[in-house]
């Protein structure tokens, strides 16, 4: 059974429709990457997911749990949803490091307010458990000499990397990464896709709203095509990105190709 | 001479320095309060832009929100008067138009009247510096907290706070080293602060220098402030 059902979302802002009968599916271990222009929704999808945005309509199961249900307020209460949203993982386009925290210290931050508040969702885990996990994946990262520096100190694909580890140690059942290497000099996406790319390898369930075509050709196993909130073409990524059906996303694709 | 001017002034410094902590003390916290108060979102006829029979302009009573009216009309009346005509109408007023003067007389009741003027007047300027300092610190840093499953006050407490005070510190140093100036409008109700007792002499001895003096104690007490301020500053630079 698939890890992620998404069945019919709907999202206005006032009177603007930003997306339209969103459903698809996610299997256990696979990367889906969410390519689209920019005001597509892509953005707006992936936080309804994290419940940044509440959808006005549609459901979200993992593992076949409703996590959510527009139709179902009780699923929709701030502790609940604080709880659930711990399925999920989410990496920033803009990082949002905490500042005033060590690299380590913003991987262990999360983990150890969990421990501390005593509820049992999560496997209760002593401190020096956390930080061992958080210097294993920052060396994962590769980053394991950068544990005590400050996000100031580091460049942005070593901040974006910090993330990457602390949306980890959350130890979520879905990664989601909302245009990871936006943000970043052209000379530093590589070392932060290479990070992605080799958790794809470990079959990490994740998501990925991303402009690099190449990159999501190479490493998603499916891809959706979004335009105008709504989802134009989805199947396996180099069936829709190398042999488009449909005329917008064959429309969208060139300009990416020309360039 | 100098020596009986400058105890004298040490007692009139006192009741400056006293005043000054006071008014920190309660205006610190007080600001706070008006800040969440003027950014409060509560609407409570919200519904009426959902109800179909309101007429047009009742429907415009749906993006009224009270709380933030009430705070921010207080905020606009104390920052949009001088703090002296305020020292004077919370003073007097009661008396005057109430017939009941609630500070009690004597020395005790004016220094409790301008306390409570200058705790009114100071929060109403710290509101909008920590306004300012809550609404500087990134919606990221929140949305970051949040889907790290962190609660509100965790979020407060851990994320959003240390980053905030780091903000406000330059403009709340500004606002406290105003502070130790006005402390010297309290004169006007006859409170004997430093001004006071450095004018006292220029009456009974005819001497305009101690007058000139209370300068120095000014300068020495916001010199001090100052290098705290400085300190706090250094202490609060090891992020950005």
């Amino acid at each position: 059974m698939a890890v992620l059902q998404v069945q019919n979302i709907e999202k206005h802002f006032g009177r603007v429709q930003v997306l339209q009968d969103i459903s698809f599916d996610l299997e256990e271990g696979q990367t889906l990457a969410i390519i689209g222009s920019s005001g597509s929704g892509k953005t707006t999808l992936l936080r309804c997911l994290n419940f940044l945005e509440s959808p006005d309509g549609g459901k979200i199961s993992v593992h076949g749990e409703t996590l959510f249900d527009a139709a179902d307020p009780a699923t929709q209460r701030e502790k609940e949803v604080r709880k659930k949203r711990l399925h999920f993982g989410m990496v920033f386009q803009s990082f949002n490091l905490f500042p005033q925290y060590t690299a380590l210290k913003n991987v262990m931050l999360a983990p150890e307010l969990l421990a501390k508040s005593g509820t049992d969702y999560n496997k209760k885990e002593s401190s020096v458990e956390i930080e061992t996990r958080a210097r294993q994946l920052l060396k994962q990262m590769g980053l394991a000499d950068r544990a005590d520096h400050y996000p100031h100190q580091l460049s942005g694909g070593q901040q974006q990397r910090v993330a990457i580890a602390r949306a980890l140690a959350m130890k979520p059942d879905i990664m989601c990464f909302d245009e990871p290497t936006s943000a970043l000099d052209p000379e530093l996406t590589g070392e932060v896709l290479k990070v992605i790319r080799s958790l794809a390898e470990q079959k990490t369930t994740m998501i990925i709203v991303t402009h690099e075509m190449a990159f999501a050709r190479d490493v998603a196993d499916q891809v959706i095509f979004m335009d105008q909130g709504v989802i134009v073409e989805q199947g396996s990524a180099r069936e829709v990105i190398e042999n488009p059906k449909e005329e917008r996303t064959r429309k969208f694709l060139s300009r990416y190709s020309e360039s | 001479m100098f020596w009986t001017v400058t105890n004298a002034m040490l007692e009139g410094m006192g009741t400056t320095v006293e005043l000054f902590a006071l008014t920190l003390l309660f205006s610190l916290p007080l600001g706070l309060l008006v800040a969440f108060g003027s950014m409060s979102k509560w609407a409570p006829f919200r519904f009426l832009a959902q109800v179909s029979w309101a007429l047009q302009w009742l429907k415009k009573l749906s993006y009224l929100r009270p709380i933030k009216l009430i705070v921010d009309v207080i905020v606009w009346v104390i920052r949009g008067t001088p703090l002296m005509l305020q020292l004077m109408i919370i003073y007097f007023g009661p008396g005057l138009i109430l017939d009941n003067n609630i500070w009690g007389s004597g020395n005790s009741g004016r220094f409790i009247a301008t306390v409570a003027a200058f705790v009114l007047n100071y929060s109403c300027y710290f509101s909008v510096i920590y306004r300012g300092g809550i609404e500087g610190v990134p919606v990221g840093q929140r949305e970051a907290g949040q889907v790290l499953g962190m609660t509100k006050s965790q979020i407060f407490f851990k994320v959003t706070l240390l980053q905030m005070i780091k903000r406000i510190v330059p403009p709340m140093s500004n606002e406290i080293i105003t502070l130790v100036k006005d402390t010297s409008l309290a004169r006007i109700i006859a409170v004997s602060e430093l001004i006071k007792v450095g004018e006292s002499f220029m009456k009974s001895d005819g001497l305009i220098w101690p007058l000139f003096y209370t300068g120095v104690y000014y300068l020495i007490f916001v010199g001090i402030l100052t290098l705290l301020f400085g300190y706090i500053e250094r202490k609060l630079s090891y992020f950005r």
